[in-house]
Parts: C-alpha cells; sequence; structure tokens
C-alpha cells in the first residue's frame, strides 16, 4: 500500500526508515503502540514530505540568484574574456549574445582544456616555458571555440526541486538563470543556493 | 497492488511484544476497571431492574489498558462511542423487534459510520449496539434506559478508573487528548 512518491520524497531516499528502523523503534516505547510498522513507515513519509516542502518548497530560483549579469560574447576573444572575468574575480560567466541569449558558459576549466592543462599550476608552468605561444593561442580564438555549450540553464521560477536536479545532475558551480527567450536573468551559484536552503549545516 | 495481493499483507509485521511490566499494568487495569464496574453492579442495581455490568465494557477494557495511547482508547472515543452505539442500538431494535438479524447489522454498520463521523471511533461500541439488540429481556426492557444505564454510566466508570490507575504507572499516561 504505497502512496505515490512525489519528486519531494524521491530527493530525499537517503532519509526512508526500514521496518526494523521503526520495529526497534517502537520496542524502545513502553505501551502498546495501535498501527502497524507498514502504516508507521507510510505516515513518516507523507510527513517527511510535507515537511521538506514546508522548508524548501517555496524557493525559487529567482529569489536565490545573484543579479550580476557580466556577460562575454561568443565572438571575443579569449584574452579579453579573461581579462573580464579576472577583474569581475569571476571563475565562470555566461557567454551571451547580441541579444541576450545565453548560448554557452566559459569557465577556467574551458581555459585549461584549451591550453592544454589539467591543473593552474600545470598552466603556471607551460605559461613559464611557452608564455609567447600560449598568448598567441588566447589572442586568436574566439569564446565560441571553447565554451561549454549548450549552457545548463534554470528558468527564473525553477523550486528547489528542479534547481536540486540540477546541481545533482551537472558539476558545475555556477548556473545561468534565462527567461522564456533564454535571456539571462541573473547567475545562481551553488554555494548560496545551498546556503539559503540551510543545507550546509544538514551535513 | 492486485485484489489478491493485498491479502498477503505487508512483510512489516505487527509492533513488538511489550515489556512484562506494561503486561502487569494492563493485567492491573483490567482486573480494577471490570472489578469496580463489577461491583456497582451488584452494590446498586442487585433486586432492581437496572445491570450496570455488559460484555462490551470488556472489550473497551482492553483498550483503556491494553492500547493506552491508541485513539480509539481516548475519552471522547470511550463516551461519545458507547453513546452513540447504545442509541443507535436500542432504535434498531424498537424499529424492528420482529426482525433481529437485519437489526442487528443495521445497528452495527450505522454504528460505525456514525462513529467515523463523529470521529469517536470505539470498537467497544459496535458489541454495545449488538448489546441492545439481541441483549437480554432485561436490556430490552430498558428502553432507551440502556443509553445512560449501564452504558453511560459504566463508561464513565471505567474513565475514572483509567484515568487513576494509568497515571500510576511511571511510563503510562492517560490520555492522551480529551477532545
Amino acid at each position: 500500500m504505497s502512496a505515490p512518491r512525489s519528486p519531494v520524497t524521491a530527493a530525499a531516499a537517503e532519509l526512508e526508515l526500514s521496518a526494523e528502523d521503526v520495529y526497534e523503534a517502537m520496542a524502545r516505547l513502553p505501551g502498546y503502540l495501535d498501527i502497524s510498522v507498514a502504516d508507521f513507515q507510510e505516515v513518516y513519509r507523507l510527513a517527511l514530505d510535507h515537511a521538506l516542502d514546508r522548508l524548501f518548497g517555496g524557493r525559487r530560483a529567482r529569489d536565490l540568484m545573484h543579479p550580476d549579469l557580466v556577460t562575454v560574447a561568443p565572438s571575443e576573444t579569449l584574452d579579453v574574456a579573461a581579462r573580464r572575468m579576472a577583474e569581475a574575480e569571476l571563475k565562470s560567466v555566461p557567454v551571451a549574445d547580441a541579444g541576450g541569449r545565453v548560448v554557452g558558459m566559459l569557465s577556467e576549466a574551458d581555459y585549461l582544456v584549451r591550453l592544454g592543462a589539467k591543473t593552474f599550476l600545470e598552466l603556471l608552468v607551460r605559461f613559464m616555458e611557452e608564455g609567447e605561444a600560449l598568448q598567441h593561442r588566447c589572442h586568436e580564438t574566439p569564446v565560441s571555440a571553447i565554451m561549454t555549450a549548450p549552457a545548463v540553464t534554470l528558468a527564473g521560477d525553477a523550486d528547489f526541486w528542479a534547481i536540486l536536479a540540477v546541481f545533482r545532475a551537472h558539476a558545475v558551480r555556477r548556473v545561468p538563470v534565462v527567461d522564456a527567450e533564454g535571456r539571462l536573468l541573473g547567475v545562481l551559484a551553488r554555494k548560496d543556493f545551498i546556503h539559503a536552503c540551510g543545507l550546509e549545516a544538514r551535513g | 497492488m492486485s485484489y489478491l495481493g493485498k491479502m498477503r499483507g505487508s512483510a512489516a509485521g505487527s509492533p513488538p511484544r511489550v515489556s512484562n511490566a506494561e503486561v502487569l499494568w494492563s493485567w492491573v487495569g483490567g482486573l480494577l476497571g471490570i472489578g469496580a464496574v463489577g461491583l456497582l453492579n451488584d452494590l446498586l442495581f442487585r433486586g432492581t431492574d437496572f445491570v450496570l455490568l455488559i460484555a462490551p465494557f470488556g472489550a473497551s477494557a482492553v483498550l483503556l489498558f491494553g492500547a493506552v495511547r491508541s485513539p480509539l482508547a481516548q475519552p471522547r472515543n470511550l463516551i461519545g462511542g458507547h453513546l452513540i452505539a447504545a442509541l443507535v442500538g436500542v432504535i434498531a431494535y424498537q424499529l424492528l423487534p420482529g426482525v433481529p438479524w437485519l437489526a442487528a447489522a443495521l445497528a452495527a454498520a450505522t454504528t460505525i459510520a456514525l462513529m467515523h463521523l463523529t470521529r469517536t471511533l470505539h470498537p467497544p461500541g459496535g458489541a454495545t449496539a449488538l448489546t441492545a439488540v439481541i441483549g437480554s429481556d432485561q436490556i430490552h426492557q430498558l428502553g432507551y434506559w440502556f443509553v445512560l444505564v449501564p452504558v453511560g454510566l459504566g463508561a464513565l466508570i471505567l474513565l475514572g478508573v483509567a484515568l487513576l490507575v494509568n497515571n500510576l504507572a511511571a511510563n503510562r499516561r492517560y490520555p492522551e487528548t480529551w477532545l
């Protein structure tokens, strides 16, 4: 007799109670409990569902995002884009076309891949050895050649569960939030999302 | 889940057996509860048309002293369930005295439904309704008095004993809720 599982409960599958958990808890309470183990599990699931929805259900991507609109254009060269990212102290920025639509995401990792280095230190070493060549490569390559596209995006009214699904499915730290036409509204950072939901304190 | 599959039950099983201390408290509660009703029956009503000890109180004692925390054992359910059941039972007998099987079925079914609607579900109520229909001539002659004595008064006595006895036990608390 399992009630239909909502995405809420599915996301919290780690919090599932086994029949043995419930039985052991019942055995520790004095007195006869007038409920079957299976019914208790059912009540627990639905209550958990309700609690998670109460805690997180109302959060929308639009309320949690940072409205920074630093972008780079697909046609800009890598050195220009890198300078802008460095000034803004950003490790990744959305790539937006002339109409403001997000067409990709440009990150430090994309630079490393392009310049043939696995880590920042490897890049530093290579830059000290063959700086001219790397500089040249950044000067002639457009952003569109190395950006991650299409970008993983979130709609402005994406709720907690949609946001959680994106961060679970993709190893990204910052996700552009876009309107119905794909235009940039802001950027949602994973750490801001986690902080806003108080998840870090829950282990 | 299929119709036949439902009949297999869940693998999770029933609640654990209670401790020996619980068993003892349940026994003491049952003894004092039914003892009180039975003794008053003898002291007050011997030689009269009234009776106080009826079988449904045995079922109530199971809940009041054996499943103290149960929603079915709370005062609203105990008193409300018995009163509704007694009234329904008497009405059913008065309406259909010649067809006891039908009066009994209607009394039990209607009692369940009304207890649901009033949030007073108390399984012994089913027995109370049946008692009003298939009970002795002495019960039948009580007419609507049956609702007040034995049912109302007996249930109140059981409630009093449950309050006094259950709260003596360190691990018990009664009631969980009044209304």
